[in-house]
């Protein structure tokens, strides 16, 4: 029978309980693809054998789908003799998957920035380190956080697909209370408002971050 | 070499499962291109309940994650007696799904062209029909194209998600090669390779069509 209140109020701390676990995990994957997406674009823009095998990267895991990414990392690893538990399977899936996505989001804001900028800094005498830090990368940071929004926001519903190798958030406990109570409508339209709730609050940061960050244009 | 017996093996299998992935990515990406070009349209020319309502579809689509979607109405098929094959059941939720993205990115070309061109082909005196078909709509949608066709890979990709609701494509296939021979390694790497093939050749034409957006201009 649809909207039981006692089933709903036996519902809800279950289905936070999983939203905790896809908070730190969408949260860890876009910290650590802040950095990683930086290393791959900086890296992809390097002449020789180093910036193909960036370049290489990125085509690789963006034309490939994540839960084939993720089947490979958690079965494939443990069979190779090193296995990873399920949430650090998906961890790593997720970050390789959407690394290269960021790296494409921070080439974008790379290429905004005019040539000129770089070489009036060469011709005031800056080094590489300080041309960047001071001058570059503070402008591309303006410039991508609308893209890098959106990508939280898909990063936020990639995780779902970590139910595939049974860690407990959202989508599994989803999977499992409907499996086991029959109550279909009740359990999706709890799960749909906790996503929907975590996406607008990632897009409401990103909103606020942009504002925060106007200076720079 | 020997490891890779059991891919070479099971690659006929895995094969056949990529031209179900293909027939299903197709019958989806169809209605979904020709209900976004819609949706896009309405959106922009539409009058006020209208564009709530597409807000309202835009904002729920982009909320929730396609594999909730998917899963939901594996579970409410029986319930409501709806009979419908599930091939078509998925590939109803994966274009309504992707119409919403195909929608904004066309509704982005459509705005993205100069002021000046609508009040050009309105002080001719055309007729709002006239103007959108030889004036608006060839700009809009070859401005569309790239990110048009990158909605494509990342469709193609999705569909790797039905093989959780049970349905048989390359990632299914790949699942049950990896239980006859106990090889994910092998298998999965297989897989990767033939969805980036699949992928890539889209991802390279929707390069080309960059080029040729740029030299337009």
């Amino acid at each position: 029978m649809p909207f039981d209140p006692h089933f709903i109020a036996r519902l809800i701390p279950a289905l936070l309980e999983g939203a905790a676990v896809t908070v730190e995990l969408a949260g860890l994957t876009m910290a650590i693809c802040l950095v990683w997406g930086l290393l791959v674009a900086l890296a992809q823009g390097v002449r020789g054998p180093l910036g193909w095998i960036a370049g290489g990267y990125i085509q690789l895991v963006r034309n490939t789908p994540l839960l084939i990414q993720l089947y490979l990392v958690y079965f494939g690893f443990s069979m190779a003799g090193f296995g990873l538990s399920g949430f650090a399977s998906g961890l790593l899936a997720l970050c390789a998957q959407n690394g290269g996505y960021v790296a494409e989001i921070y080439r974008g804001g790379l290429q905004s920035v005019s040539s000129r900028q770089f070489e009036a800094g060469r011709a005031l005498g800056m080094r590489r380190w300080t041309l960047y830090t001071t001058v570059i990368l503070p402008q591309v940071i303006a410039r991508v956080i609308p893209p890098l929004t959106n990508q939280s926001i898909a990063i936020i519903k990639d995780t779902s697909q970590v139910a595939a190798i049974a860690v407990m958030e959202i989508m599994k406990i989803t999977e499992v209370w409907v499996e086991t109570s029959a109550n279909t409508y009740d359990v999706f339209l709890g799960a749909a408002l906790i996503y929907l709730a975590l996406t607008s609050i990632a897009g409401l940061v990103g909103k606020l971050t942009e504002r925060r960050l106007a200076f720079a244009q | 070499m020997k490891e890779f017996g059991p891919l070479i093996h099971g690659f006929w299998y895995l094969l056949r499962g990529a031209e179900m992935t293909v027939l299903m990515a197709a019958s989806a990406a169809l209605p979904a291109t020709i209900l976004g070009v819609l949706l896009s349209l309405l959106h922009v020319f539409g009058g006020r309940l209208l564009r709530a309502a597409i807000l309202g579809y835009l904002f729920l689509i982009r909320g929730i994650p396609l594999l909730v979607l998917l899963t939901f109405v594996y579970y409410l098929m029986p319930l409501t007696g709806i009979d419908l094959p599930p091939f078509w059941g998925v590939v109803l939720v994966i274009s309504l799904y992707y119409a919403a993205f195909i929608s904004e990115v066309f509704r982005a070309g459509i705005l993205s062209l100069p002021q000046a061109q609508w009040d050009a082909a309105r002080s001719l005196g055309m007729t709002r029909g006239l103007l959108l078909q030889i004036v608006i709509l060839p700009q809009a949608l070859r401005l569309a194209a790239p990110p048009y066709v990158s909605l494509c890979v990342s469709l193609v990709k999705a569909t790797s998600l039905v093989s959780i609701v049970g349905l048989w494509e390359l990632t299914m296939a790949s699942r049950e090669v990896v239980e006859r021979t106990l090889a994910p390694f092998q298998i999965f790497i297989g897989a990767a390779a033939i969805y980036f093939f699949i992928c890539y050749t889209l991802a390279l034409y929707g390069r080309h069509l960059e080029r040729r957006v740029l030299v337009g201009h």
